[in-house]
């Protein structure tokens, strides 16, 4: 166990959605600040990587985007998603133990289908590491932590029908934050069932209760999945001191946490309180992850018992992380014709706001229900962007496992779709070929991009 | 006329340029003595040229790295301000360090006071110990140096006579560890380093020379020789630095070359990346610690022509000491330049000597002398390659924090491969045929390192760092920290008081009429939103005056 920690430390100090936007150039300062006064990147268990970018069909296999990938990143975003694959890369292939991807923007609201950005995300850096991974190195088992306190319903959406995806996300419960999702009954789909496992806290959680249900839920179910890479989508919004999130996690349980659940890589999603929790954070989750004491670092207004949490809070968690418990256990054995019909398809409607953007998604998705694979997907979805005409997209996207009849029959749909009237754009993402081509109905063109 | 003149802990190099070309150069002996061997150097460049002709003299020198790596230097204590953050088990550094309470924010905010009984007894303890010279640094003592001025002030009410070194006077960037080497560094050179400028003045004087006389930094830049004395340790890996710029000068400009410096037991190389050298992101490392000077990025490999060749078992090795000269000179064991000389790449030495070298090896394996000679020859230049090959993917990998940085990063090989020093020649050929590269060992290429002392220019940066809602800001080279007197204050205003400072700096050094041309290498605006209210901007700015050399040797490259 000698071998390093990666870090790529890319704060984008050229890039913000908006001068005074949450997401601007100073998120990251203090933090390099820091970690930098600290030395840290002269330790001899670090080592440091240069940032690359993502290419355009590395998105691809993720994303539909509207219309296409250039109209809905910027470099930044490029170099974010690609950062996290160096790292990814420089895990598989030994050089390092684990990595700490720094990065701006997040990623963890941006979901399957992508119109705008929504919670500061445009593109989402874990999905597209997880799809990069089994392309490019054949992983197939991934467990997904997301301990922002926002719910990371990008990721759930994408990883929803993806049985070789764990995905588990603790947050403060949606009812009282954004996006206003990932309650206990958010399970997975048919053929994924509670590989989607989601704890909504109540606000005002402290470390007691966050460790219960990391040493109770998170830990046990990681390794009863038995993942071949963990991934920790590494918000830092639980803090006490967040303006958007009303949580009390501090810097040292962020560590803790990181410690025990030793993640292969954690990627930096949310956390605003960029002077009193960022900098703290950012530090004991290297040291952490590179095994150094962090015992010593500690928020300036910070001392030891300063938040006692109530007996009901943890009573509360307790329950929901039985109920969780149960689900997981149960996960086999539950009738599932029963709980999603017994259709040639599952179908599901969802209405998705982009809060940064002001766009209105409706999308009808589609999920054939197949012995042999977890099946294609269908998804057609209009985004409303008020002063503009909505954009209609018709999309099928592949997954990596398919079968063969999964696979000629989604292409059959898509070269139909090609021919009817109702959408402006259509989409495939073959997974298991690593195609993906997109048509435009307007210019009578399509595109193919290959891996 | 301009004169460069390299002391070397072994020989020192002089060369007299006139109008881009080399009137003449010399190698002589470095003695004990440094005045004899810079008379001896400079009597020998100066045959018949009167020393009012001289505009300009330039030193670097190994002598304050060398004292550095024998540890040749007087003890100091530390008195450490880290406060909370890194364990405080990380700050060993092989002397009596005290590690007192107080502690600074990022943004140079007090988040714990000083404690007076524990500074009082940290001295005390030091005196005890029998210390006369203590660097005091605290961690973000580049934002807020209150406390590094506090214990200092207590330094001098008990101990007048006592050196003391802040860390904020020495180097201004982030990374408190370095700073602490830095600082360290810094005091314990200080006294050599005074006796090295007291020793070239009078050598100087007493040849009647009177032009200006500056000193080579690590970074390639010049600083007058007399106005130092604050911070010699930006001076003292100057060395390396002399050869890189010897070779740029030598090179056409433009070029992409690596520079191979095949010493005794070393090889040094450097990068010049389209004809500018290229600078370390980290600082100049001092054994396992790095310090914060700023450095041209350079790295030893550790084989030369003197490397103790052995043959254990069925094996040929190459080792990193050197128990003496080769064979072939009178030496105890085979080296790389016996190798040399039975190939015909040297003609140093005895041909004989060098081939019972050879056969000592070659004869228990079955081999020849020419090829055992081939075979170490190889596994030299294989190390040296392999190293090449490292510092270009080390210099594509170096981390980019700005979204145009990554965006313009460049892939390059290098054109040519450029050899100095005394082992170069029979290596050069080789080692560029082996990365496609066309080799090249200049004429001069002996004295490279006098050379890019006599062509080096003065650079001089300023890193601005203002935080207007706080309303002061820092100079990092400088120490300084002051008040924002204008508001609102803008970017134009910080970009003006950058300069500002840049002029200010460069007429405190002297070098008044090297800010004509300046250029921003950083300036980055942060915007500050509290509670949904933009309470202020914080400006990270830098402006320098551009690198580079006065000209190229030959056909008047530039000269005025």
């Amino acid at each position: 166990m000698n071998k390093k920690t990666g870090l790529i430390f890319f704060p984008a100090f050229d890039w913000a959605i908006s001068p005074t936007h949450p997401e601007r150039e100073e998120r990251l300062l203090y933090t390099r600040d820091q970690i930098f006064e600290e030395g840290v990147m002269d330790l001899p268990q670090i080592h440091e990587y240069a940032p690359r970018l993502a290419s355009l069909h590395d998105i691809s296999r993720t994303h539909f985007c509207v219309p296409m990938v250039q109209s809905q990143v910027t470099e930044a975003h490029l170099i974010a998603a690609g950062s996290t694959l160096q790292l990814g890369d420089s895990i598989v292939n030994g050089e390092i133990r684990n990595g700490f991807a720094m990065v701006r923007p997040p990623g963890h609201h941006a979901m399957r289908v992508v119109h705008g950005n929504r919670g500061f995300c445009s593109i989402n850096n874990e999905a597209v590491l997880v799809e990069y991974l089994r392309r490019r190195h054949g992983i197939k088992k991934i467990a997904i932590v997301d301990s922002d306190a926002h719910h990371g319903d990008g990721t759930q959406d994408i990883f929803y029908h993806d049985p070789d995806v764990l995905f588990i996300s603790f947050h403060q419960d949606g009812r009282t934050i954004f996006p206003g999702t990932g309650f206990t009954h958010e399970l997975g789909g048919p053929g994924a069932y509670a590989k989607t496992l989601n704890v909504p806290l109540p606000p005002g959680t402290g470390d007691e209760a966050f460790m219960y249900v990391v040493d109770n839920l998170v830990l046990p179910v990681v390794k009863d999945f038995q993942p071949e890479i963990i991934i920790n989508s590494a918000g830092q919004d639980n803090h006490y001191t967040d303006p958007l999130g009303s949580m009390r996690f501090t810097a040292r349980a962020y560590a803790d946490f990181t410690k025990k659940l030793q993640p292969h890589l954690a990627v930096l999603e949310g956390g605003y309180a960029i002077e009193t929790a960022l900098p703290y954070i950012n530090l004991a989750i290297i040291l952490a992850l590179a095994d150094v004491d962090y015992s010593n670092v500690m928020e300036p207004d910070y001392w030891p018992g300063r938040f006692k949490e109530s007996p009901e809070r943890i009573a509360q968690v307790q329950r929901m992380v039985e109920q969780l418990l149960e689900s997981w256990a149960n996960k086999d054995k539950v009738d599932l014709p029963n709980v999603f019909g017994n259709d040639k398809y599952y179908q599901r409607k969802k209405f998705i706001y982009y809060d940064t953007d002001y766009i209105e998604e409706e999308q009808f998705e589609k999920v054939r229900m197949c012995p042999d694979c977890p099946g294609y997907i269908i998804i057609k979805s209009r985004g409303e962007r008020g002063y503009r005409a909505p954009i209609r997209i018709y999309a099928v996207s592949i997954p990596f496992q398919a079968c063969h009849a999964c696979q000629s029959e989604a292409y059959d749909i898509y070269e139909q779709a090609k021919k009817q009237k109702e959408c402006e754009y259509v989409y495939m993402q073959d997974k298991s070929t690593d195609t993906c081509m997109y048509y435009d109905k307007v210019k009578g063109q399509e595109w193919v991009t290959e891996g | 006329m301009y004169i460069g003149i390299d002391v070397g802990g072994t020989s020192t190099n002089a060369v007299l340029l006139n109008e881009g070309l080399v009137r003449a150069s010399a190698t002589v002996p470095s003695s004990e003595d440094i005045i004899t061997s810079l008379l001896d150097a400079l009597d020998r460049i100066m045959k018949g040229v009167p020393a009012e002709l001289i505009e300009r003299v330039v030193f670097s020198t190994t002598l304050i790295t060398n004292l550095i790596a024998e540890k040749k230097y007087d003890p100091v204590g530390l008195i450490l301000i880290p406060g909370p953050g890194l364990s405080h088990v990380h700050y060993k550094y092989n002397t009596d360090t005290f590690i007192i309470s107080g502690a600074m924010d990022y943004r140079g905010r007090e988040i714990i006071p000083l404690n007076d009984n524990e500074i009082e007894k940290a001295i005390n303890n030091l005196n005890a110990r029998g210390y006369k010279k203590v660097a005091v640094v605290g961690k973000f003592s580049v934002r807020n140096n209150k406390h590094e001025k506090t214990v200092a002030s207590k330094l001098a009410s008990l101990h007048p006579d006592w050196h003391v070194e802040l860390g904020h006077q020495v180097a201004g960037q982030l990374n408190f560890p370095r700073r602490v080497v830095s600082t360290m560094l810094a005091c314990a050179t200080k006294d050599k380093y005074s006796f090295f400028v007291d020793s070239v003045q009078a050598a100087l004087s007493r040849r009647g020379i009177e032009g200006a006389v500056y000193i080579l930094k690590a970074d390639g830049g010049t600083m007058p020789l007399n106005k130092v004395s604050g911070v010699p340790i930006e001076t003292i890996f100057s060395g390396p630095a002399a050869s890189t710029l010897g070779v740029q000068a030598l090179i056409p400009p433009g070029e992409t070359a690596v520079v191979v410096d095949i010493g005794g037991t070393t090889t040094d190389l450097a990068l010049i990346l389209s004809g500018q050298p290229l600078l370390s992101a980290r600082g100049a490392p001092v054994y396992d610690n790095l310090t914060q000077v700023r450095a041209l990025a350079v790295k030893s490999v550790a084989v030369g022509g003197d490397s103790l060749v052995e043959r254990v078992g069925k094996e040929i090795l190459v080792y990193s000491e050197r128990l003496g000269p080769a064979f072939c000179l009178g030496g105890p064991m085979p080296t790389p330049t016996d190798a040399l000389r039975v190939l015909g790449l040297t003609r140093l030495g005895s041909p004989k000597k060098a081939t019972e070298a050879m056969e000592m090896l070659g004869q228990p394996l079955g081999m020849s002398p020419s090829e055992v000679a081939q075979k170490i020859i190889n596994m030299v230049i294989d190390v040296i390659v392999q190293e090449i090959e490292a510092m270009f993917i080390q210099w594509e990998q170096e981390p980019a924090y700005r979204v145009w940085e990554v965006l313009q990063k460049r892939k390059e090989r290098p054109d040519m491969v450029v050899g100095v020093g005394g082992g170069a020649a029979g290596f050069i050929t080789q080692i560029a045929a082996r990365i496609g590269a066309n080799p090249v060992i200049p004429p001069y290429s002996p004295v490279a390192n006098a050379i890019g002392a006599a062509v080096a220019i003065p650079t001089i940066q300023i890193n601005l760092r203002a935080d207007t809602e706080q309303g002061y800001y820092t100079i990092e080279q400088e120490g300084y920290q002051g008040k924002i007197e204008k508001d609102p204050f803008t970017e134009e205003d910080a970009l003006l008081l950058a300069d500002e400072w840049l002029k200010k700096r460069a007429e405190k050094y002297g070098l008044g009429n090297a800010v004509e041309k300046t250029e921003y290498t950083r300036r980055d605006v942060f915007t500050m939103v509290r509670n949904w209210i933009t309470t202020g901007r914080i400006y990270d700015i830098s402006v320098q005056t551009p690198r580079g050399i006065i000209g190229h040797i030959g056909a008047r490259g530039g000269f005025k």
